[in-house]
């Protein structure tokens, strides 16, 4: 690897104060599972890196219902947490998925959703969920939610002088939940990804629904259109698939060397009509 | 009917050969005891890296590299000029101008022209390795890009740029047997194909990576992964030194696959050590390698099968396209390769071929495992399975009536000379199957598929192969082995050692080896052409053989009776009526009378005279080795996704000297068979290579496939040592037909392009019509 | 810089570049060859080593960033210059080849069996699906794992 400079902070001030003082020259390392292979090809170059983990960020609390992820939560803890399989299983089952043992032993919640791969798991489980991110910059903390969050293709509303701390998934009522991919190898990146939340009323009708998508544009894609033809609705086949396919026509996904935007859309059909039947049975259950 | 050969004819009671012994070179594997190539530092040792174009053509107009070379810490930075002799030439075999021999020629490194992205500019040596890339970045060169070609078909055309200073065309051959055209016309049915198959790359796990220095007594030593030790002669071509003042090492490898048979990193190690003095290291990067290192050829591959009513396939039109990328480098008889397989292996009496490769500005194509034999399996199998839908013929019946037998002719004119068990093999692989899968969902279809295959073994006859080997014993009854066969992690190594132990009575704990030395190993050749197990383990056999002989002489001197009725046992000679004579004592005997306990031995194949194949006049492989796969895919009708549930690869080895080794060759190869025929791809766009990186080059995984059963028959026929052949190739040969016959099964769907992925079966089932 | 880890058991602290990795600290400047170089994107596998018993990627890990962390390679598991029993059920079973991924997937098998000590061949594959292998096809890989459960090793 080319030569840079290492700092390992040991407080978010410090951290804070060594991007301010660096400011584009620096990339911060959590996991190192998307940051290393990068540098290893010379796609960016900062002169520092500055090494977070030793960030007191590492935390997954439960307060009041709601569940605080700290950033630096690694994949394989959301796996095996008891609290979030009792409370929020569509995270830890879609943490499964994610890349291979080793990414999941060292990968971290915060550097997923900061890299913005479009076909992550954990963006699109996040923007499903509706979560809050907290960021803490040199003007203090602010939270956004999770959709106003991803910009653009690996891109995010992070500031260059600001850092990830934790994610807050608000109180959940009872529900339903699903994640299906599709990958063109075992284990590898997804070409994509839904993730479906469905919770029932009194009567077993849809109370809301939640879908969002991954790999089907820049960033993830909540299917607003397709959620609101499901609520209030009985949960039949017919309008499972009918929300599936208004989910599938807002699509327009690009295409690139390996896949066409055409396959993707019709995949994307197909795993969504899959994920709220799952989730439906689910919250039947 | 199988004929009777189909059981061993005359098995004697082997003791070793035959049994599943633990490799042992595994024990030192599983410690990590193994020094790879890598594994590998000497004081002073300087850090090679390579520029390389990013442009796959362009002339280079402007090349500085004293900016480069003044950092400090860069020991040297070489160009074109600064290479003894830089321009390799050679005959393209059977292919020749007006006036002589076609010659192919090679740079060591680019001199004022690139002809394919990843071409090598500029080697540099540093002290350590971030020294020597921050040296590579800081070259200056400027190029001008100038106008490629991307396909044959555009390579071909009139007034294609020249990728060399001659057409595009770099070598044909041609079939003619029999009267094709009038055969189509009168047979009851015609099933044309076209069939592409896609540039891959061996993605063994260890990249190319080597260290080289220069010996006490001026010899250039290089130890790298390498499957030919024998290029020690191209380094002492390209340094301008004395042959005898290169040697190359040959460590055990990461994995080869026809990828380590050209020439790799030992040119640049024996240049950079040369001159610097220093021991230098060079390991690719997986993206180099990736990027840069010589593929499997790309096919497109044209049938026209012709078939009566009874299913016996009356007459093949075929024409094979490949791309040879920007070097010929040993596209010629890869392409001869494909030629003489393309009908299959079946009987037919009117066969017409027409192949052709050619130069565009893609990475270069060289060797690879199945060597041009492999491709037309896709086609050729293909081509069987429609025939048999469109006859409502049951598809292993159909193999059956077409099969060859001992005595049939191949199309080139070569007449089969041993045992064909291709029936049986069908039988065994789709028995081993099992029972069907029941299905699982209403949109998920079950198939199975057939394919068979034969791969030759052993190089083309009028090349003369030959091997040595050297096998001594120590005063105390221990025996060493030496031969210079490289060992990519077949078991190479090993099976000569079963092999000596069951001549000479040596348990195998008593016998070291030592492979792969350009000085201190007798040549063996290459390890390729699944030729390795038939030539150095023949060597073997026949230089212990040789050995073994006076030393029994001497034996009856000491014991009785007739040298010819002793045996050597467990480390005795041993007598029919139960007397044993200690080795190590007889050993003692020889040095007092003057009989050698060593033997140096040669082995020549069987040799022959060149073949026309136009004219289909003769003998052109020693022999070959036949198979048949039977796969049960799953396919998802609503997205395209094929599952392989279960998978069967039956071969006919002659014998196998070692089972477990067998089976995994056989494993090995048949998942190596469906990563080609479901996910690889290197995919290129306008010579620039998109898939870099393993996460885009995909290999398959354990959760991808099956477990593979392995149906292991000896038919007791075989060219090589105690009648084996080789095993090496062939069963990545049938796979990639396999899956697509079983889609077709499930399905009605027909794949003819690979890989076979999900979006081309989503496309086949008609599931994006409607989606443009 | 320093590196603090605790390497098959030893405690060490190694001088390290910034940009230097656990994989490089290994084979440059410990000269432990038991883990590989392959791909340099923590895709193969064969730079395999376990990070407080868990596989990590050694290519994709600052050594800087180590902290006193517990690192296992293969030869941590050496018992009485003897082999493991795992190690010689994949002798056993043919499941080594070249031997190039041999490594890292046996501690990434044995850090798996930790937490699963009875798996079927299924959740044996899926458990290997990062470590990748061009030689066996699998089969014997997973056959030896599946021995070491049987016969009660595990």
């Amino acid at each position: 690897m080319y030569p840079f400079e290492y700092a390992a902070p040991t407080t978010l001030e410090e951290a804070l104060a060594l991007l301010r003082q660096h400011g584009d020259e620096a990339k911060v390392l959590a996991g190192g599972q998307s940051l290393i292979p990068i540098l290893h090809y010379r796609l960016a170059r900062p002169r520092v890196v500055i090494d977070i983990n030793g960030l007191p960020l590492g935390d997954i609390v439960v307060e009041d219902g709601r569940i605080r992820v700290g950033a630096l939560v690694r994949h394989h803890q959301l796996e095996e947490s008891d609290a979030i399989a009792r409370r929020c299983p569509v995270l830890g089952n879609a943490a499964r998925l994610i890349g291979n043992v080793r990414v999941r032993t060292l990968g971290t919640v915060g550097g997923s959703l900061a890299h913005a791969d479009p076909a992550a798991e954990l963006p699109a489980v996040m923007t499903a969920l509706d979560a809050r991110l907290a960021v803490a910059g040199p003007s203090g903390r602010r939270t956004l939610a999770a959709r106003d969050f991803f910009t653009g293709l690996l891109t995010t509303a992070l500031a260059p002088d600001e850092i990830l701390t934790d994610v807050e998934i608000g109180a959940l009522p009872a529900h339903g939940w699903a994640v299906e991919e599709m990958s063109r190898r075992a284990g590898d990146f997804a070409i994509v990804a839904v993730v479906a939340l469905v919770s029932l009323d009194g009567r077993g009708r849809v109370d809301d629904a939640r879908l969002a998508f991954g790999g089907v544009a820049d960033r993830p894609m909540q299917a607003r259109a397709a959620e609101d033809a499901l609520r209030g609705r009985e949960p039949s086949t017919d309008a499972l698939a009918r929300a599936a396919q208004i989910a599938r026509d807002a699509l327009g996904p690009p295409s690139d060397a390996f896949v066409s935007g055409a396959y993707r859309r019709h995949v994307a059909g197909v795993l969504c009509r899959r994920a709220l039947a799952r989730a439906v049975e689910r919250a039947r259950r | 009917m199988p004929d009777a050969v189909s059981q061993v004819a005359t098995r004697e009671a082997l003791r070793v050969v035959g049994q599943p012994v633990a490799r042992h070179d595994a024990r030192d594997k599983v410690a990590a005891a193994t020094a790879y190539a890598a594994d590998w530092a000497l004081p002073g040792m300087l850090h090679a890296a390579v520029l390389r174009s990013p442009y796959p053509s362009a002339r280079i107009v402007r090349l500085e590299t004293k900016r480069a070379a003044a950092i400090a810490g860069v020991a040297i930075v070489l160009t074109a000029k600064d290479v003894p002799r830089n321009t390799l030439a050679t005959d393209v075999p059977g292919q020749t101008t007006a006036v002589g021999p076609l010659r192919a020629t090679l740079h060591v490194l680019a001199e004022d022209r690139v002809r394919h992205q990843g071409e090598p500019i500029a080697l540099v040596a540093a002290e350590t390795l971030e020294l020597a890339q921050a040296a590579v970045e800081a070259i200056e060169i400027e190029y001008e890009v100038t106008p490629g070609v991307f396909t044959p078909e555009a390579a071909l055309a009139p007034g294609a740029p020249a990728v060399h200073g001659t057409g595009n065309q770099l070598a044909q051959w041609r079939i003619a047997r029999g009267d094709v055209a009038r055969a189509l016309k009168d047979a009851a049915v015609v099933v044309e194909g076209e069939y592409t198959t896609q540039l891959v790359d061996a993605a063994y796990l260890e990249p190319e990576s080597g260290v080289a220095w220069i010996d006490s007594d001026g010899v250039i030593t290089i130890r790298l992964s390498t499957q030919v030790i024998e290029h020690f002669r191209d380094v002492a071509e390209v340094l301008q030194v004395p042959q005898n003042r290169v040697r190359v090492i040959g460590t055990y490898l990461g994995g080869g696959f026809g990828g380590k048979e050209d020439v790799t990193v030992e040119a640049y190690l024996g240049l950079l050590a040369l001159k610097t003095g220093r021991p230098v290291k060079m390991v690719w990067t997986r993206q180099e390698s990736l990027l840069s290192r010589a593929k499997r050829h790309p096919y497109r591959l044209r049938y026209r099968t012709g078939a009566n009513a009874n299913g016996e396939i009356v007459a093949q039109q075929i024409e094979l396209l490949a791309d040879a990328g920007a070097y010929a480098y040993l596209s010629a008889l890869v392409l001869l390769y494909s030629t003489v397989t393309a009908a299959g292996p079946y009987r037919v009496a009117n066969v017409e071929v027409d192949a052709r490769v050619a130069y565009t500005n893609n990475p270069p194509t060289s060797a690879m495992r199945g060597f041009g034999a492999m491709q037309t399996v896709f086609a050729y199998e293909s081509q069987m399975d429609r025939v048999a839908r469109t006859l409502g013929m049951d598809p292993l019946a159909l193999r059956r009536v077409n099969a060859l037998r001992r005595g049939d002719t191949l199309p080139v004119g070569q007449v089969i000379e041993t045992h064909v068990a291709l029936p049986e093999l069908c039988e065994k692989a789709w028995a081993a199957l099992g029972p069907p899968a029941p299905p699982r969902a209403p949109h998920l279809k079950v198939g199975r598929g057939l394919a068979c295959n034969f791969q030759p073994y052993g190089r083309i006859v009028w090349l003369h192969d030959w091997a040595s080997a050297w096998v001594g014993f120590e005063m105390d009854g221990s025996l060493v082995v030496r031969c210079g066969c490289p060992d990519v992690g077949g078991g190479q190594a090993s099976s000569l050692c079963q092999i000596a132990a069951e001549v000479l009575g040596v348990p195998l704990t008593r016998i070291s080896v030592h492979v792969s030395d350009s000085a201190l190993t007798p040549l063996a050749g290459t390890t390729t052409a699944s030729r390795q197990l038939y030539m150095s383990g023949n060597a073997v056999l026949k230089t212990a053989r040789e050995l073994r002989a006076p030393l029994l002489r001497v034996a009856a001197t000491l014991l009785g009776g007739d040298a010819d009725e002793l045996d050597m046992d467990e480390g005795n000679v041993t007598t029919p009526d139960g007397r044993t004579l200690p080795i190590a004592r007889l050993l003692a005997e020889c040095a007092r009378v003057g009989v050698p306990r060593s033997h140096l031995g040669v082995y020549h194949a069987p040799a022959g005279e060149p073949v026309d194949l136009a004219r289909g006049s003769g003998k052109v492989f020693p022999d070959y080795t036949f198979g048949a796969h039977a796969a049960e895919v799953e396919v998802d009708t609503e997205t395209g996704v094929v599952r392989v549930l279960g998978y069967a690869a039956a071969h006919d080895v002659g014998r196998a000297i070692n089972p477990q080794s067998v089976e995994g060759q056989i494993q090995g190869g048949a998942v190596q068979g469906l990563g080609y025929g479901l996910m690889e791809e290197v995919v290129v766009e306008d010579g620039i290579n998109l898939t870099t990186s393993f996460a885009t080059y995909l290999i398959p995984t354990a959760a991808d496939v099956p477990d593979v059963r392995a149906v292991v028959v000896e038919s007791g026929e075989g060219l090589g040592p105690f009648n084996a052949r080789g095993i090496g190739e062939p069963p990545i040969g049938p796979p990639a037909a396999a899956i697509a016959n079983a889609i077709e099964d499930a399905t009605g769907a027909r794949l003819t392009r690979l890989p076979i992925t999900a979006e081309r079966v989503a496309r086949g089932l008609g599931l994006l019509e409607d989606a443009g | 810089m320093i590196a603090r880890l605790v390497l098959n058991g030893r405690p060490r602290e190694v001088e390290v570049r910034p940009n230097q990795t656990l994989l490089e600290l290994l084979r440059d400047t410990l000269g432990i060859f038991d883990v590989k170089e392959g791909c340099d994107e923590g895709v193969c596998g064969v730079c395999t080593a376990l990070l407080d018993g868990r596989p990590v990627s050694s290519c994709l890990v600052l050594a800087a960033g180590l902290r006193g962390s517990a690192v296992m390679t293969l030869r941590g598991l050496e018992r009485n210059g003897g082999l493991h029993p795992l190690q010689d059920a994949f002798v056993r079973h043919g499941a080594v080849q070249c031997g190039f991924c041999t490594p890292g997937m046996l501690l990434t098998a044995l850090a798996f069996l930790e937490r699963q000590p009875r798996p079927d061949r299924t959740a044996i594959r899926a458990a290997l699906e990062g470590n990748l292998c061009r030689c066996t096809g699998y089969t014997k890989i997973v056959d030896a794992v599946e021995a070491y459960v049987r016969e009660g090793h595990a």
